[in-house]
């Protein structure tokens, strides 16, 4: 017993020692900036667990990004609350990492270690959900709004500003709220557009499926569903097509998802155009990450380097499908 | 008065679930009262439904299940992937969907036959032991299915058992035939086995038993852990047939999503079905309308467009009422 005790114990301080000595270069890295020498690099990527698809997305192309630099040394963690992603990140600080790629699980909770971040000098970008104060070198986001305008402004123009619309929005939160003001504030320009119900799928398809059901047996005549994301356009297809009204309306969504960019692609009447909103972003930001660190000169590369990207949201028709069609991907 | 009280003690939920039929048949009827509204309000409640009816078993002995949300997932993507190795190594796609609803019902047992284990023998809290499957089985989920979906490649037999069932001679508005899907069926066969078991078998006598007073069954020499551990199987099962339902209806399983919060919703009926917490009191019954109670809740809140943030104060309102209906009635 005494002798498997000692065993435990010689193996846990081996361990704690090469730790330490793995540790020590890249802590050293961490505080002096634009050190012109490159060395192995380490970086913590810190994203929300996967709990539908666009995170399951998310994650995927994380993977893909890091893949892509076996130099670096990776730090890779999911969180399914703030608490979570906080202590996530306050254990790359003490592993010392140089760089920091995070998706915020939430913005206000992680604004206060956020700053904790940037004070220790280390390198901190931020993707798609933002911070409440500007704590971050990089902030590379999607444009939640367009989202809402883009998709509401090509229901708007194929029905020729005349027609009943459906809004499906997703749980209440900030990224919600941008897409579906945006839409609203499209459909509201337009007299002739009645938006006949707005209901939440919470960004689920099971839940969309069955909330359209509904929506369904209070409107005789529906001409088109403006769903916050793919997942939901997905269910309320499948509830549109049970109750056999496919032929009456048709959908958009939004997201990038790779079936529903399937669909468009092949002409599927009930999805003439989806809007893009790639969980790719992710992948922009950890690649970002290396090229400003990699070479250790990251303050020169910050003085020109944009503080703030926000990548837009782009129209998927059946003539441009093809290049927002990626087969392998989860999502 | 004497009378009323304890009827509403027995009858509450029934009280409840009839008035709120009412006031919906009464303000908005033409769509409410539509047989393919009060068929979809069965059909998006029979998953949960089976639920709680195996739910109503584990707290009728005084336990909890909060593991069943997750273990349904657990269950229903193993039987896809069954499913899916067996279609792929050429096995028929009957038999394939036969293989998987074996897989589901199988592991829905063996994982409930789990929790019974820690909470009977191993002398873990239901609370806690059903816990650590609440999030331990959708941890499992997530990495089978990488965060995203697990899809059936049976594209006609799986999706049939979930859209075909009974015919009801009604048809929709637009012509298509109205049924009793088999998941509604097996929702109402399962009550009234259950009914049966709780009312007529020594099995159920001893469910009470232990829940009343576990330490007076002890005593009297009956086994009370072997009780305990079955109704955790039996909850797990239950599970695997929801699991079933729900796969079929949606052809696929949404690792994040699927089953999330049922175990409130399965507690929720259970509760405002009349069957107390603590155990010993209860039946099921009482659970069946708790379910149609809630899935109408949901439902009346499309129908008469609540906006969505006020939802939740609708809902949890409603159910204080029904619950507060029978507890009143029982104190005096």
């Amino acid at each position: 017993m005494s002798v498997r005790c000692l065993a435990a114990v010689s193996l846990l301080a081996s361990a704690f020692l090469a730790g330490c000595q793995s540790g020590q270069p890249s802590a050293g890295g961490a505080g002096t900036e634009g050190d012109a020498a490159p060395q192995r690099i380490v970086i913590g990527v810190s994203v929300p667990a996967a709990d539908h698809g666009w995170t399951a997305g998310v994650i995927w192309w994380a993977e893909q990004a890091m893949a892509l630099y076996p130099n670096v040394e990776w730090k890779f963690s999911t969180a399914d609350t703030p608490a979570k992603q906080i202590s996530d990140l306050e254990t790359m600080m003490a592993a010392g990492v140089d760089g920091i790629v995070v998706l915020a699980t939430e913005s206000a909770p992680l604004t206060p270690i956020a700053k904790q971040i940037r004070e220790r000098g280390i390198l901190l970008i931020n993707v798609d959900r933002g911070f409440l104060e500007p704590a971050a070198d990089v902030f590379i986001e999607g444009d939640n709004k367009a989202f809402g305008r883009k998709a509401a402004e090509y229901i708007v123009q194929r029905l020729n500003g005349q027609g009943n619309v459906v809004i499906l929005e997703g749980i209440p939160s900030t990224v919600n709220t941008d897409r579906v003001e945006a839409a609203r504030s499209v459909f509201a320009r337009y007299p002739g557009i009645r938006i006949l119900d707005q209901q939440t799928g919470m960004w689920n398809r099971q839940k969309a499926m069955e909330v359209m059901q509904t929506i369904l047996l209070k409107h005789p005549k529906i001409d088109a569903v403006w769903a916050a994301d793919d997942d939901m356009a997905l269910g309320a297809e499948q509830a549109i097509r049970e109750a056999g009204r496919q032929n009456e309306m048709w959908l958009i969504g939004g997201g990038g998802m790779k079936d529903v960019v399937k669909k468009v692609l092949d002409r599927d009447p009930m999805y003439p155009a989806t809007v893009t909103y790639s969980p790719s972003m992710i992948a922009v930001g950890i690649h970002e990450a290396v090229s400003i660190l990699r070479d250790g000169k990251r303050t020169e590369i910050l003085k020109f380097f944009p503080r703030h990207i926000t990548l837009d949201v782009e129209l998927v028709t059946p003539e441009n499908a093809q290049q927002y069609y990626f087969p392998d991907s989860v999502y | 008065m004497r009378g009323v009280a304890p009827f509403l003690t027995r009858y509450g939920v029934l009280v409840a679930f009839v008035a709120l039929f009412l006031v919906n048949a009464i303000w908005q009827g033409e769509v409410f009262l539509k047989p393919e509204n009060l068929r979809n309000l069965l059909n998006q409640n029979a998953a949960v439904g089976i639920i709680a009816v195996g739910m109503t078993f584990v707290i009728l002995t005084g336990g909890i299940d909060l593991s069943v949300g997750s273990l349904m997932a657990l269950a229903a993507a193993l039987g896809l992937v069954v499913l899916n190795r067996a279609m792929a190594t050429g096995v028929s796609e009957g038999t394939a969907v036969w293989l998987a609803a074996a897989t589901m019902l199988g592991s829905g047992l063996a994982l409930g036959m789990l929790n019974g284990l820690f909470v009977a023998w191993g002398r873990v809290a239901p609370f806690i032991a059903t816990l650590v499957g609440l999030v331990g089985f959708r941890s499992l989920v997530l990495a089978l299915a990488n965060g995203g979906e697990v899809r059936s490649s049976s594209m006609e037999t799986l999706p049939s058992l979930g859209t075909g069932g009974l015919p009801t001679g009604l048809a929709s508005a637009g012509g298509t035939p109205l049924v009793l899907t088999w998941g509604v069926v097996l929702f109402l066969v399962v009550t009234l086995v259950a009914e049966f078991v709780t009312r007529r078998t020594r099995f159920g006598r001893l469910v009470y038993a232990v829940g009343s007073n576990e330490r007076a069954v002890r005593y009297s020499a009956v086994n009370a852990s072997v009780a305990k551990f079955w109704v955790y199987a039996l909850s797990g099962t239950m599970c695997g047939l929801a699991a079933l339902t729900l796969s079929a209806r949606m052809n696929s399983v949404a690792s994040g999503s699927m089953g999330a919060y049922y175990e409130l919703d399965a507690i929720a009926a259970v509760v405002i079905g009349g069957t107390s917490l603590s155990g010993g009191v209860g039946r099921v019954w009482g659970t069946f309308l708790g379910v149609l109670l809630l899935g109408m809740i949901t439902n009346m809140l499309v129908v008469a467009n609540v906006p969505v943030y006020w939802q939740g104060v609708v809902k949890g309102a409603i159910i204080l009422l029904a619950v507060l209906l029978q507890r009143s009635a029982a104190k005096e």
